[in-house]
Order: structure tokens, then C-alpha cells, then sequence
């Protein structure tokens, strides 16, 4: 067995002074080959002491961190995987606040400082948002690996100049540096650091060999010197280092490469092929069996016409992980693995049914509580994007599938839109992607970016098309590009010679695909409702008074008006003279 | 640390990368009809335009390499670079759509109607139409000096190809309407080759080799090609060769039209779709018990 990674690590927290804990920390030592593809994390939070939820605020930045983080594709090298985690954290975070109108008012809400440490193999990545603070034990002193994110004032006052949950942004520090056998480091909040000196610290850690103890020492020291604040403070130490492979580097250097075309009966990763699912210009799907256990899988593959294409790559790369963060019974599942890898491929779990596509062909006319099911099911599914602050943004009954036992799935994340992870550009080739633009709400093809209202446009044209046949506004929705074309969309009602339906579901329907995103449900769960009880107000929906609706049209109206009167008094005052 | 797997990992195949399997090429031509019958009117109307125009410019040049070389092999080798500049451009032909929008409609794409299909041909047989109109009258105008001196060799030459492949089916009443029939069918058949050829490959110079080749033949073979007529024959007329709008359309467009689109449709659009499309297991998997 040769020399792995191995890692020591002391922790220690205390309210201190304050009634509460608002420092939340966290470290995942992985067992197995995770070890070696992931590293080691280590994670400490400080929620801000003037917001009543700063304490959950640091702890689901922690154990977002951390769970999220293992679950990022084996191919993303760690500044990319950490980033990207953060970032959507930081969107989550942020997005809790907005409804609380506490985004003028930054001292409350979900707002907390985030200092992560990862290591893996030989080096050490760091990531830092805030006032917490990563130390090196140089010598007989520390040497700062982090910048502290303070906005001094005056000698008396300061505050934090960045933090994870304020701006639907967020900009992360972040340096690497090579680790040797030997290396301490230390993570603390400014509770600490702000009242220890870095001599104290070094020395403390030199001579206590157990590291627990020796963050007590060192939190107590913090409370007698007087800080007022939480105490928190974690030690690493690296005691072994794996020797760095040449193997290990390269795959860094790049990501991994998209396999060939499979065949049946070849044995691919400890796969072995059992037949092609779907083969198309945009992938190929494959059955396959796992060798260790026996496990039925689906494996897909990039298609050899888009492999070249970087965006398309990147964002089947990013599949696995929107995969992997969502746990839904209906939302496909991937398959953790811990093989190494040497190529470009998503293993999920095989789902033995049709696609709703081909449901509808078997069910042209399926009975109205069947669809609300169904529907029922994939808004699920969408509800558990939505959380995590995803759109899926390429909803059409060929992404869903339907299991033998009537279970429905989304079953291809290719375009989801992740909040705060830049570069995505899903929304922005939109209209190359045939075969779902009937279902794409008309805000895209204007240019505008999507909401969680366009996931509903396109659930709603599913459930028209499941109950009619048809679709709300035929093809005309991908044939728009201006505003005034979007205005004059008509809706073709639900109910026609050939279906029964109550006028209500139709006026449902009418609602959730209107052309107008804020017009529609704002809530997937409001549209759900909504098509299980009779309303009588959607029967004839009142149209919101204009001052309400187009607060600007209604005041430019009135102001056009007023001058209109001003101007016919003047010229009357003008000819009476 | 042990990784399980197998030692063994596939290797490419022989064929090079940028060849799309059939299975690949094929689901890209059903989208390709899918997006061209949703398409906004404007933009079918303005690419067909340009597709007329285009391939009508590349008629002029092999005409006039023809005239200048007396070697009419070596205008067909030339033709294809105007196929080749529309289809690079996504401009569509109605030989193009005949063969690819069809395909959306038997795939039952969601909202593609039969209606949706003859609206697309016909939008893009106007665009055709209107873009191979403007270049006949360029090259009348530039042969002519602006009608101010006869047509000069090429011009000539333009106005004898109109007349004998009017007035020359004529001549053999039924079976010459039947021949050019078989003549638009035979053209497409070649010419919806390389509208797929344009779809095999993922590089520009493997499109470019895939649709050459088709389009050479048909060429030379003289095949009756309905966009190209759209060029040969009205400016035929505008230098006055001795044949009447109403032979145009009858003893040439509209059997060439027809012929296009049975070829097309018959020899590339639905053997492909059937044989590659159709077998796949894509739409539905056998029920079986959950194991």
C-alpha cells in the first residue's frame, strides 16, 4: 500500500460571551478512492450576529459545502467543483433573502462568512469569502493564506466587505499551494484570530500533540484575552502525502475525453454493454450491467456530432452534477461509482418504461385525474430544481420517462441553468435545439433569460398537449422574435369538439402557458392546486386594474392627460384674448 | 488504494471522427425538417431567397465555363461550389425541404402538421423562385449591355438550353412529359444526396467533399433540377428565345417540380428514415418485469 494522504484534525467551538453559536464548522475525511479523487475538506462558517438566522445560515453553508461538493464529477478539478458549490450556495442563500425584503437591510437574513481548505493529493486549495481566516504554521509564528474581507472605517469601526448571501454574485478568493508531510494549518473567526497572537498559536500547536486539546487551549486563551464574540478554531495537519503521480497531474492538465460508440457486449469501465437505449444527434444511451454488483444501468455518451462542440461538452459534464444534488423520486438518479475513470460518460439509473412522448401516442385520451397525476409527478420533479435554485429549461414529454410502475421521471438535465454559475451558456442556443422548442416558453426565443415561470409554461403545454392533442398556440411560439409578434399570441382553447373538460381546467391551462411569464403561476404548487379544485374566480379571471399591472403605462397615461388639458386650456386662454 | 475495472478499454474505430454514424446523421435531418417548417415566415422567404439566388449565380458560371471550354465535364465539376456556398450558409432549396420537412411530419414532431409542411414548400419555393428572377434579369441585363445588343455567346447558349428542353418534351407529347418527370426524379434523388452529405460530417471540408460529389453527377447527367429551370428558363425568355411562359411552366416547372419531389422523398428521404430512424428502439422499450 503506498503512502496515501492522511490528515489529522482538532477542532473547537464555544459561544464565548454571546448567548448563541453562530460559527458553524465541518471536515470530511473520505474513505476510499474518494479520497483520491475529491481530498479531503475542511469548512467553517460565521453567520453574522445581528441576524436572528446567522446560525442557520453558517450551518447550511457548511453542509451544503460539504455535501455538494462530493457530489461534483469526478472529471472537475477542485478550484472548479469548490467554485461552482460556493456559488451556488451563495444563490441559495441569497435567493431565502429576497422574499424577506432584507436585501436593503444586509445586517439580518442569510448571511454568513465561508473559509474553505481542500486538500488533495499534494496541494492545498483554498477558498475564502469574509473575516474568517486560514493560517499556516510557519515556525514560531503564522503565516495569513487568506485576505480578510474588512471594510475599515475608523479605528473603532469596520465591516465585512463580502460575505456568501448578500449579492446574487459572489467573488471568491482562491490560491493553491503544494503540501509537505508536516504542514499546520489553522482555521479560525475573527473571534479568535482577532484576540490570539499568530505566537501563541504556533506555539500551542507545537507542543499539545493532540490537536482537540490544543484548540481548547487555544479558544480558551481567546475568551480570557476577552473577545466577545463566538470562538471557533480547527487545525490540520498533514501527516502523510501521497507520492504525486504523473498520471494524477495529467488529468488535471485536462478534462476527460468523450468514449467511442459502444457496442453490445462490450465490457466498457466494469460496465459491460448490454444494448443501445436511444441513438440520436445529441447522444446515444446504452444499457448496461455492472460487473461488481449486477446492477442494471444506463450509460450515456456524447454524440460524436457534438463532442466537438465545448458548450455541448460542458454541459454534459455539468449533468452529472445537477444529477448527483438532486434526490427525487422523480428526477433520474446517477450512479455513484468510485472506479476511476478515463472518459466522458454519465451512469444513471435505468429507468424500464416509455417516455411520456410515447405515452401520449399509446393514451390519446387519458382521463383527466390520470394527467393531474402525471403532472402531479413531474412538478415534483421540477419543485426539487427549483429549491436548489436550477431551472431545467428543456421540459418536453421526450425528457420524460415513465416506468412500469406509472412513476414519472425528468430524465435529461442538458440545458438546466444552475443561478450563480457563470458561463452556462444553455439559454443562449436555445433555438438550435430541434425537437424542444414547441415547449419552450416564448421569454427565450425573445432573448430574455428564463424563470421558474418558463418551467412552468412548458409543464403546462404538456398538460394541454396530454389532454387535447394539441399545442396552446400551435407552432407559432417558435416563430417569435419581437414583442409585439408575443402580443399577438392567441390562445387556442382546451375545449373543442372533440374533448370534454370542465371550462375551468381549460382556464388552468390558459393561466399557466400565458404569454406573459408574470402572468402565469408564480409557483409550480399554485398551478397543482389550482387544477384539482374547481375555482370559480379563474372562470372569469378579472383582469388586475392597469395601475397594478403596468404601474408605468398607467402613470405615463395619466401625465399625457394632464397635459393634454394643460395645452387645450392655453390655446383657449389663447384664442379668448 | 485498488481501483476495480477492467483493464480493458475500447478503442476508436476505424472510421475518422468527423463521420456521424447513420443513426446520428439521421435524427439531425428530422430536426433539420422539424426547424424548417417552424420557422418565421421571413427568415424561410429570406434564405430561400438566397438559396435561388445562389444556385442560380453557380448556373451562369458552369453555363459559361461550358460556352468558353466546349467541355460540358468540366462546368459539372465546377457547379457544385454554389450548392455548396447555400448549404454552408443554411439557405434552403425546395429539392432541400421536398426531402427533409417531410420527415418532422412522419416523425410526428409535436405541432408539425401536413399544413406546416406545404406551407414551408411553398414559402420556399417563392423565395426560390423570386432569388433565381433576380439573377436571370442580372445576367440578361449584363449579356446585353442592358438590351441595348444582342445576347452575346453565353447568352445565346442560354436561350437554346431553354427551348430545347421546353419545346423538346413537347415534341414527344406524353412519354416527354413522362421523361422529365423521371428526370426531376432522378435529379433529386442526386441532389438530396448531398443535402444529407452536408449532414454527415462535422467539418467543413468533409461536408463539402459529401455534397460534391452528388451534385457533379446530376450535373452532368443533366438532370432537370426545379430551381435551377427557375433560372435557365426566365432568362431564356427575357433574351427572346422562341418559347412562351405557358411552355415554361408546363412542358418544364411544374413536371420538374413534381419529379423533384417524388425523387427526393422516395430515394433519400424515406429509405434513410425508414432503415435508420425507424429501427432504432428509440420511442418505446419493451415492457418487461422489473428484474
Amino acid at each position: 500500500m503506498p503512502a496515501g494522504l492522511s490528515i489529522s484534525i482538532g477542532q473547537c467551538s464555544e459561544a464565548g460571551r454571546k448567548s448563541a453559536n453562530q460559527d458553524f464548522y465541518g471536515a470530511l475525511i473520505p474513505e476510499g478512492p474518494l479520497l483520491g479523487l475529491k481530498g479531503v475538506a475542511i469548512v467553517l462558517a460565521d453567520g453574522i450576529s445581528t441576524s436572528e438566522v446567522g446560525a442557520d445560515a453558517s450551518e447550511t453553508a457548511v453542509k451544503s459545502f460539504l455535501t455538494d461538493y462530493y457530489c461534483t464529477p469526478d472529471s472537475w478539478s477542485v478550484k472548479t467543483s469548490a467554485q461552482r458549490v460556493i456559488a451556488a450556495v451563495n444563490s441559495w442563500m441569497h435567493a431565502q433573502n429576497r422574499p424577506m425584503r432584507l436585501l436593503e437591510d444586509k445586517d439580518r437574513g442569510y448571511v454568513c462568512t465561508l473559509s474553505a481548505l481542500v486538500i488533495k493529493s499534494t496541494t492545498a486549495h483554498i477558498f475564502h469569502v469574509g473575516d474568517g481566516r486560514i493560517c499556516r504554521v510557519a515556525g514560531r509564528t503564522l503565516e495569513q493564506l487568506t485576505e480578510d474581507h474588512r471594510v475599515i472605517v475608523s479605528s473603532a469601526e469596520s465591516y465585512l466587505g463580502r460575505a456568501l448571501g448578500i449579492n446574487s454574485q459572489i467573488e471568491i478568493d482562491y490560491r493553491s499551494l503544494p503540501v509537505e508531510p508536516g504542514d499546520l494549518f489553522i482555521l479560525a473567526t475573527d473571534g479568535v484570530h482577532e484576540h490570539v497572537t499568530p505566537r501563541f498559536i504556533a506555539e500551542v500547536v507545537a507542543e499539545t500533540p493532540d490537536l482537540d486539546g490544543a484548540a481548547r487551549r487555544i479558544v480558551e486563551e481567546a475568551y480570557r484575552q476577552g473577545s466577545s464574540d463566538n470562538l471557533t478554531v480547527q487545525i490540520i495537519r498533514v501527516d502523510a502525502v501521497p507520492r504525486g503521480e504523473a498520471a494524477e497531474v495529467v488529468a488535471h492538465a485536462s478534462e476527460l475525453p468523450p468514449p467511442p460508440l459502444l457496442e453490445a457486449r462490450a465490457e466498457f469501465e466494469g460496465y459491460r454493454i448490454v444494448r443501445e437505449l436511444h441513438a440520436s444527434s445529441r447522444s446515444h444511451i446504452y444499457l448496461a450491467t455492472d460487473e461488481q454488483d449486477g446492477a442494471r444501468v444506463a450509460i450515456k455518451i456524447p454524440s460524436i456530432d457534438r463532442r466537438g462542440d465545448p458548450a455541448y461538452m460542458q454541459r454534459f459534464r455539468m449533468e452529472e452534477w445537477v444529477a448527483r444534488r438532486i434526490n427525487s423520486a422523480h428526477v433520474l438518479r446517477a450512479r455513484e461509482s468510485s472506479r476511476k475513470r478515463n472518459y466522458a460518460y454519465l451512469v444513471t439509473e435505468f429507468v424500464d418504461g416509455q417516455t411520456l412522448a410515447q405515452w401520449m401516442v399509446d393514451n390519446p385520451r387519458p382521463g383527466l385525474h390520470k394527467v393531474r397525476d402525471i403532472i402531479g409527478q413531474i412538478a415534483k420533479g421540477l419543485q426539487a430544481f427549483h429549491r436548489l435554485e436550477m431551472l431545467h429549461q428543456d421540459l418536453t414529454p421526450a425528457n420524460v420517462m415513465i416506468d412500469v410502475t406509472g412513476t414519472a421521471k425528468i430524465i435529461d438535465f442538458g440545458s438546466t441553468s444552475i443561478a450563480g454559475i457563470e458561463g452556462d451558456g444553455a439559454a443562449a442556443d436555445r433555438t438550435d435545439i430541434a425537437g424542444s422548442i414547441q415547449y419552450t416558453a416564448p421569454e427565450y426565443f425573445l432573448g430574455e433569460g428564463g424563470t421558474q415561470a418558463s418551467d412552468i409554461f412548458s409543464l403546462g403545454v404538456i398538460a394541454y398537449q396530454m389532454l387535447t392533442g394539441r399545442l396552446p398556440y400551435g407552432t407559432a411560439v417558435a416563430k417569435l422574435r419581437t414583442r409585439a409578434q408575443l402580443r399577438k399570441l392567441r390562445y387556442a382553447s382546451a375545449v373543442d369538439d372533440h374533448r370534454e373538460l370542465p371550462g375551468w381546467v381549460d382556464a388552468v391551462l390558459r393561466k399557466a402557458v400565458h404569454p406573459d411569464p408574470a402572468r402565469r403561476y408564480g409557483e409550480l404548487s399554485e398551478f397543482l392546486f389550482d387544477l384539482r379544485q374547481p375555482d370559480k374566480a379563474a372562470l372569469g379571471i378579472p383582469a388586475a386594474p392597469l395601475l397594478q399591472r403596468n404601474p408605468l403605462v398607467f402613470w405615463q397615461a395619466t401625465s399625457a392627460l394632464l397635459a393634454a388639458i394643460v395645452v387645450g386650456l392655453l390655446i383657449y386662454l389663447g384664442l379668448r384674448r | 488504494m485498488s481501483f476495480a475495472g477492467s483493464g480493458w478499454v475500447p478503442q476508436p474505430k476505424g472510421y475518422a471522427v468527423s463521420y456521424l454514424v447513420p443513426s446520428e446523421f439521421v435524427t439531425k435531418m428530422i430536426d433539420a425538417g422539424e426547424a424548417k417548417i417552424l420557422m418565421s415566415t421571413r427568415d424561410t422567404l429570406v434564405r430561400a431567397y438566397m438559396a435561388g439566388a445562389i444556385l442560380a449565380l453557380a448556373a451562369w458560371f458552369a453555363v459559361t465555363i461550358n460556352v468558353n471550354t466546349g467541355q460540358p465535364l468540366v462546368g459539372a465539376i465546377l457547379f457544385p461550389v454554389g450548392f455548396c456556398m447555400l448549404s454552408l450558409f443554411g439557405f434552403d432549396l425546395l429539392t432541400g425541404v421536398f426531402v427533409l420537412s417531410p420527415l418532422a411530419w412522419l416523425d410526428k414532431r409535436p405541432g408539425v402538421t401536413m399544413g406546416g409542411v406545404l406551407r414551408n414548400w411553398g414559402l420556399v419555393f417563392v423565395g426560390n423562385f423570386a432569388g433565381a428572377l433576380t439573377v436571370a434579369f442580372l445576367m440578361a441585363f449584363v449579356t446585353t449591355f442592358g438590351f441595348t445588343q444582342p445576347p452575346d455567346k453565353v447568352g445565346t447558349t442560354i436561350g437554346n438550353i431553354g427551348e430545347a428542353r421546353t419545346l423538346g418534351y413537347a415534341a414527344h407529347g406524353a412519354m416527354g412529359m413522362v421523361t422529365l418527370f423521371l428526370r426531376g426524379a432522378l435529379c433529386n434523388w442526386m441532389v438530396s444526396t448531398g443535402v444529407v452529405g452536408a449532414m454527415i460530417s462535422t467539418t467543413v471540408p468533409g461536408k463539402v467533399i459529401a455534397m460534391w460529389m452528388p451534385i457533379f453527377v446530376f450535373f452532368y447527367m443533366v438532370f432537370e433540377h426545379s430551381v435551377v429551370n427557375m433560372f435557365l428558363f426566365p432568362s431564356g425568355l427575357m433574351l427572346h428565345a422562341p418559347f412562351s411562359i405557358s411552355d415554361y411552366f408546363i412542358w418544364n416547372e411544374i413536371p420538374t417540380v413534381l419529379g423533384n419531389m417524388v425523387g427526393g422523398l422516395a430515394f433519400t428521404g424515406l429509405t434513410l428514415y425508414a432503415t435508420h430512424a425507424r429501427t432504432a428502439p428509440k420511442r418505446s422499450v419493451a415492457l418487461k418485469h422489473a428484474a
